[in-house]
């Protein structure tokens, strides 16, 4: 009977509800032991060779990690399921949300799932988290998202590789158009974690050098912000010409859409880091995204013969435009075929050593990159979002140039 | 004076809009809880049914599909509300804890569910025609349909005061939470009074996803999120008490507008903070129902 309970029973009982609320956050993840090709032996001599695929199979990131799956795949596919003579066997582990199911999942991989190397993770906590096991156990991991510099820099391994790009590198890119074009105050704005702190200073470090003044800032509180009005009227009254941020899947909807809802679209043009415009976003986002530019370091729009060839093979084999995520596992599946085919063998030590003799990669949809602190050296674009005949798409409008990680 | 209040004026209107959304939302969960004692965590999944909802019946090409969701969403959360109500039942003498498990699981259920049938991305839905533009206010553009936002909370606020307070059905709710037994006693079936606050709470749930498509769309995840404000929102106004829950939410609605416009350095802490502010002062809420603890 409530009327016997006390006040304290009550918030007791809506305190464990909060409680385990959060507990759902701790989700398994399970090794789904996805075989391709045959089993051990492999056939033609070659052998075979076992590679952990960890991408988000639940949680907030599934949409990337279909993906990077689809990439990952359509490699495979196009070279016969084999590595430098080597048929490849993938092991898909779920990454989830983040550490903390990410970690156990390459754990498990490592221990159980008996890999030769790694491809996949999205979330860069995890990338960080599982540095140290990856190089005790000398198995070389080619992280195809994540983008914290440290995961190459501060917390650099000889066994970890990266085949995506750097927050910063994305942000400076654009930092130094806008301040190159002169266009006035910036306004900047991203999420608090770590990604959002790194572009915002990305941008910041690499605007301001080239003469750039920065109009005022703000980090909003990252995943429970679904109204962006409170800081929209920030830049509203700070005098900004041009607004720069950094917003990715569900926040990046709200955000492009709220910033044409309250009128902004139309006074303070928006610029942003790729990953505001990119992949299901962009249809969700609609007619309030064209006309936003960002800086990405791929794009299908990209003119180039790779990536016209890759583009139209994506489209055939899963009948949807391919996205950045796509096009990192797709090329951490290349780049893990040379390094196989150059080492000879499986072993870790001589797979990092031929990753880092690789040079130019020089047939990636993404145009020449090579690895220099084993992360792309790369060339980013300046995108526009334009409406072509009903699709969204994110035209490029210029070569920015090729940027090493800041 | 003048001055700060122009500058903050779309703030200030902004907090009542999302505090008209908070209150349909934190409403249908504050009665279940307060008056039938059911602690329903699948409030937030409920929620995000009426989300798919609009995205299913395209809510933003007509009035026809917006009225289509809003119609379905209002007969599913019935139904739902009805069947939570079946299997709460042999539940009802257990602690809150074993409540709060069965419809954690139910929610984690409808949440699997809703991304197997409409897939994990974020899905938008626009206003319905008409509302879809902007109007001018204090020389800033505001969306017209947070405008009408406002106004469908006020109506339903007032809705529910009446029935709950001034009808012989909400006197009849008001006996079964007081006095179970004797209200069986007068010959009322009093599993049927709850079945028909869980279907009402729970319909509330579905009509707000619907409403609240246009400002926060669908997708996964969003059923935690709103979950968590409506439990915020609950606990400030007190449990069982429609007043309660219209203050809870305009009080948020306004610390998440204007506290956020005000103070953008610690946006990350203000909800927390009023809520913990709240728990010292008043550790029922601020409203706790009269009939709860009478």
């Amino acid at each position: 009977m409530l009327h016997h309970l006390s006040g304290r029973r009550l918030l007791g009982g809506l305190g464990a509800g909060v409680l385990t609320l959060a507990m759902t956050a701790c989700g398994g993840g399970s090794l789904g032991g996805e075989e391709e090709g045959g089993g051990a032996g492999g056939g033609e001599g070659g052998g075979t060779v076992r590679v952990g695929l960890v991408i988000p199979q639940a949680g907030v990131y599934t949409p990337l990690g279909e993906d990077m799956q689809q990439g990952w795949d359509l490699w495979l596919e196009q070279n016969g399921g084999e590595m430098g003579g080597f048929t490849v066997e993938t092991v898909t582990a779920d990454e989830g949300e983040g550490p903390d199911t990410g970690v156990p999942a390459v754990q498990r991989l490592l221990t159980e799932g008996d890999v030769d190397a790694m491809v996949g993770i999205v979330n860069s906590a995890t990338a960080l988290g599982v540095a140290e096991q990856v190089t005790e156990a000398q198995v070389p991991l080619i992280v195809a998202n994540a983008g914290a510099e440290a995961i190459t820099k501060d917390a650099a391994s000889p066994y970890v590789w990266r085949s995506s790009f750097t927050n910063a590198q994305i942000a400076a890119a654009m930092g130094e158009h806008l301040a190159a074009e002169g266009i006035g105050p910036v306004y900047v704005m991203a999420p608090d974690y770590a990604a959002g702190q790194e572009v915002v200073a990305g941008f910041t470090a690499a605007y301001t050098a080239g003469g750039g003044t920065i109009a005022g800032q703000a980090l909003t509180p990252f995943g429970t912000t679904q109204d962006f009005q409170p800081f929209l009227s920030g830049i509203q009254g700070s005098g900004a010409a041009a607004t720069f941020v950094f917003y990715a899947g569900g926040e990046a909807v709200s955000f492009v859409q709220q910033y044409a809802d309250f009128g902004l679209k139309d006074t303070t043009p928006l610029y942003g880091s790729g990953f505001l415009t990119e992949g299901s976003v962009l249809d969700a986002q609609g007619a309030a995204a064209v006309g936003v530019r960002t800086t990405l370091h791929y794009s299908t729009e990209i003119d180039n013969a790779a990536n016209t060839e890759f583009v139209q093979a994506y489209q055939e084999a899963y009948g949807e435009l391919p996205t950045t995520y796509a096009v990192q596992a797709y090329d951490a599946a290349n780049v893990l075929a040379r390094a196989l085919e150059e080492a000879g063998g499986t072993g870790g030590e001589a797979l990092s050593e031929a990753l880092g003799g690789l040079g130019e990669i020089d047939d990636s949809p993404r145009g020449p990159w090579s690895f220099t602190n084993q992360t792309p050296e790369q060339a980013v674009y300046l995108r526009e979002v334009a409406d072509e005949n009903g699709t969204l798409v994110n035209s490029v409008v210029e070569d920015l140039g090729v940027f090493p990680q800041p | 004076m003048l001055g700060w209040f122009d500058a903050n004026l779309v703030s200030i209107l902004n907090g009542f809009a999302i505090g008209a959304l908070l209150f349909v939302l934190a409403v249908g969960l504050s009665i279940v809880f307060g008056m039938m004692d059911v602690l329903n965590l699948a409030h937030g999944a409920f929620f995000l049914v009426g989300s798919y909802l609009a995205v299913s019946f395209v809510a933003g090409d007509s009035w026809g599909g917006f009225l289509t969701a809003l119609g379905v969403a209002a007969v599913v959360g019935l139904l739902a509300g009805a069947v939570l109500s079946g299997m709460t039942e042999p539940l009802a003498r257990r602690p809150i804890l074993d409540q709060a498990l069965l419809t954690l699981g139910i929610s984690l259920v409808v949440a699997e569910v809703l991304s197997i049938v409409y897939g994990n991305d974020v899905r938008s839905v626009s206003p319905p025609p008409g509302l879809d533009g902007s109007v001018d206010v204090a020389g800033s553009a505001y969306p017209t349909y947070r405008l009408m936002l406002i106004g469908v909370g006020l109506v339903l606020a007032l809705v529910v005061w009446l029935v709950v307070e001034r009808t012989s059905v909400g006197a009849l709710v008001r006996a079964s939470v007081a006095d179970r037994e004797m209200v069986s006693a007068m010959g009322i079936d009093n599993r049927k009074v709850k079945v028909a606050v869980l279907g009402i709470g729970s319909m509330l749930a579905t009509v707000a996803g619907v409403l609240a498509a246009p400002v926060y769309g669908a997708r996964p995840g969003l059923d935690e999120t709103i979950l968590l404000l409506a439990l915020v929102v609950v606990v400030i106004g007190g449990l069982g008490s429609i007043r309660g829950a219209l203050i809870g939410a305009l009080v948020i609605g306004q610390v998440e507008s204007l506290g956020r416009a005000l103070l953008p350095d610690l946006a990350s802490f203000i909800l927390f903070g009023t809520l913990a502010l709240v728990l010292i002062v008043r550790p029922r809420g601020l409203f706790a129902g009269k009939v709860a603890h009478s």
